[in-house]
């Protein structure tokens, strides 16, 4: 998983060759094959003693580029598309209260203008300020994890990598139950302010820490575990500190992530910023497409290394930090649906980014929606279910492929 | 024993619990019917609510909340009930039985708005987040007010003013809560009478002091999690229970509800005596008085305390260890059980 520093093309030895390779195995599923899906792609190393190392399979034809594949792409996206727009509308109606399409369509054409009579305020209030914003913002937190663990798995050459793999999240909780359980702040910033500053800080801590010498994947990451580490415990400590069970009830529910508290004006910022993000992430393509076979290549591929990894590092930081305030850290969708994407379109970011994001949404509106109803009447956070949900879909998705 | 008053001298007991009352009221609560275009305002802790009238539908976000309002008579107002820890007081389950259960846990944003209440109550703030039923703002844009008992936030609540703020107890506290529920539902009476009751019961607590010898040292142990004792510490209602009998909490010096401490720090302060929270409604293992003194006697170190060789411990609800409409009756438990144990003259 090291940048191999120095080490070009020519003095590869056999040894650095395997484990270039077993990168990318796990990033460059497609690669594996030999030539790239669709030629934008550096060439992987061919090193001679590759399709010696047992478990790595060579050319044997499955993971060839499929003729077909520039057109099913197109398809793919639509496909999707349509898809993540059909789970939205189907998922609004889903919830520990039922609500009926008319219902829907008649809040939402009063919200939009049209002459219709309104709701009841109150269940107006439970259409139109809880579930639409929060199916949208399960949508939105869910493209912007899955784009984020993509390029960070790029930048930093670990497939272990998911966006709180730099301390975003710890610091966010840190940041939430100084709010929550010790009410610093409590009026003026509330959860998302708290956790949002939280991230911030801890974020600041990371650049510090990395401010002189590189930025090859080794120290990234482990300088990330560190930041991760010192918030997590600072968190810990919070809790336990102070014993009010009610306040550590409370502030659980957004530990594991819950799409609960969002409302229109956190969907809105969350919005924008994802939009953001991802344009800057997508526009990036190539950088990512580079740093995912090493330091050195994007080098060759004429990418200002350093620069551009800050740029990369500072924009998912500041998308995550947004999605993690909002909801809480949601785990395992940052780290899998970008795998499961790859699977499937390849690992160029031009199309696995945008794929990522579709996926991710998806994914998520579907398991926030289960949330809602699997333990009705109780909510059970989304945090919990996005690992019980992923795990069978990603080993379908390993097996389709035979790889089980 | 809570009603042994009649209505006679309510409105004097009305007026005295009035007195440093930080509730400012307004409007004519005079009438028990529920007449309309009646307004009151009252504030609950920090937000000011106003009605018209009593309100038709109420939704009461955890137990504490639902047995005041059984209590007071006002199941006919609820829409609905939420969040039961453990099983509802025999006295109340009649009426109860006409309510509808929301939600056995806390309640969703979504479930409270779909009840349509026009009322709502809870003991915690905790309850009003984004994440639960909604922030106490939200739900007042959409004209539904929110009560909290004035237990959850007493520097809201003090008596007196100025520089001459004091913190109230927590009995006060609860009885500020009956008595602006009396004024916002219109049952001004069935308050009072209630404030009357549970006065004289602590009056009655009270006057066990004066024949205690030697303020004993009390911990009441409330729950034990994986070997970790919670222990009522200052600001916990048993705290003031211990001061009113004339006995004293050992771990006053620590100014939480329910810390956590371990075995060693209990025997430390070697009590007097110990409360024993039986917490078997909520049937958790652990949770019977009889599981704790099981662990009590299995810890080396406190099997060898004074109070544990010599028996002396009194079994008291856990449930009345909390604020709530039903916590005065611990005190005559206590009482009891101090004079059993030899500390009442």
């Amino acid at each position: 998983m090291s940048a191999s520093p120095d080490t070009t093309r020519a003095t590869h030895t056999a040894a650095a060759a395997v484990r270039d390779a077993a990168v990318a195995d796990l990033l460059h599923p497609s690669a594996r094959g030999g030539a790239p899906a669709t030629g934008t792609v550096p060439e992987v190393p061919e090193a001679p003693g590759v399709s010696e190392v047992p478990g790595v399979p060579g050319a044997d034809g499955r993971d060839a580029p499929h003729p077909s594949r520039r057109l099913s792409t197109g398809g793919l996206y639509l496909l999707t598309g349509l898809v993540l727009l059909l789970s939205l509308v189907a998922s609004v109606r889903i919830g520990t209260t039922d609500v009926s399409y008319a219902d829907v369509v008649r809040t939402a054409g009063f919200h939009l203008g049209l002459d219709v009579e309104p709701l009841p305020r109150l269940v107006d209030s439970l259409i139109w300020e809880l579930r639409v914003p929060r199916v949208l913002m399960a949508a939105l937190v869910g493209a912007s994890l899955a784009v984020c663990g993509a390029a960070l798995q790029a930048i930093t050459r670990n497939a272990l990598a998911d966006p709180y793999l730099l301390g975003i999240s710890s610091g966010a909780s840190t940041g939430a139950v100084t709010v929550v359980v010790l009410g610093v702040g409590s009026a003026s910033l509330g959860v998302t302010g708290g956790a949002f500053v939280g991230a911030t800080v801890s974020f600041a801590l990371l650049m510090l820490l990395l401010r002189k010498g590189g930025l090859d994947s080794v120290r990234v990451v482990l300088t990330g575990v560190v930041v991760s580490q010192l918030f997590t415990a600072l968190t810990s400590l919070v809790l336990m500190a102070s014993g009010d069970a009610e306040a550590i009830r409370a502030i659980t529910q957004w530990l594991l992530g819950s799409m609960a508290p969002a409302r229109w004006d956190t969907t809105a910022v969350t919005a924008v910023v994802t939009t953001v993000g991802l344009l800057v992430l997508w526009l990036s393509s190539a950088a990512l497409d580079g740093f995912s076979f090493g330091a050195d290549t994007a080098s060759s591929l004429g990418v200002d290394v350093r620069t551009t990894r800050w740029t990369l590092l500072v924009v998912t930081s500041l998308m995550t930090a947004v999605a993690v305030a909002s909801v809480g850290a949601i785990g395992f969708v940052g780290l899998i649906v970008p795998h499961g994407v790859r699977f499937l379109v390849g690992p160029l970011h031009r199309l696995l980014l945008p794929l990522s994001a579709l996926v991710g949404a998806v994914f998520l509106v579907w398991t926030d929606a289960l949330a809602r109803v699997a333990f009705a009447p109780q909510e059970v956070p989304v945090g919990v279910f996005t690992a019980l949900l992923g795990v069978p879909l990603f080993l379908l998705v390993l097996r389709r492929r035979g790889e089980l | 024993m809570r009603h042994p008053a009649r209505f006679g001298i309510a409105a004097l007991t009305l007026a005295l619990t009035a007195v440093g009352c930080s509730s400012s009221g307004s409007g004519s609560a005079s009438d028990d019917k529920a007449g309309g275009g009646r307004e009151t305002t009252v504030t609950s802790c920090g937000r000011k609510l106003s009605f018209d009238g009593p309100p038709e539908r109420t939704v009461a976000l955890d137990q504490s909340s639902t047995e005041v309002l059984l209590e007071l008579g006002l199941e006919d107002r609820m829409a609905g009930t939420s969040n039961l820890k453990t099983k509802i007081a025999p006295e109340y389950r009649t009426a109860y039985a006409k309510v509808d259960v929301l939600s056995p846990k806390i309640l969703t944003g979504e479930q409270l708005r779909a009840a349509t209440p026009d009322f709502t109550i809870g003991g915690f703030t905790d309850y009003f987040t984004k994440d639960r039923v909604g922030t106490r703002e939200e739900l007042a844009d959409l004209g539904l007010p929110s009560f909290v008992s004035a237990v959850d936030c007493p520097k809201q609540n003090t008596a007196g003013s100025g520089t001459g703020k004091k913190t109230k107890s927590p009995f006060e506290l609860l009885f500020q809560d009956y008595t602006d529920l009396g004024r916002i539902f219109g049952a001004e009476k069935r308050a009072a009478k209630l404030v009357k009751d549970q006065r004289a019961t602590l009056a009655t607590a009270a006057k066990t002091a004066d024949k205690v010898k030697d303020e004993p040292t009390v911990v009441w142990l409330y729950s034990v999690y994986g070997d970790t004792p919670y222990v009522a510490g200052r600001s916990a209602i048993p705290s003031e229970m211990s001061r009113t009998v004339g006995a004293k909490n050992a771990f006053d010096d620590i100014d939480e509800d329910w810390p956590t401490v371990t075995w060693e720090q209990i025997a430390e302060r070697d009590p007097d005596f110990l409360v024993i929270g039986d917490l078997s409604e909520r049937g958790k293992p652990g949770d019977s008085a009889a599981d704790k003194l099981k662990a009590i006697r299995a810890n080396p170190v406190m099997s060898k305390l004074a109070a544990v060789e010599k028996k002396r411990f009194i079994e008291i609800p856990g449930t009345e260890m909390d604020p709530s409409v039903r916590t005065v009756n611990a005190l005559p438990r206590l009482t009891s059980g101090m004079k059993d144990l030899g500390y009442v003259r």
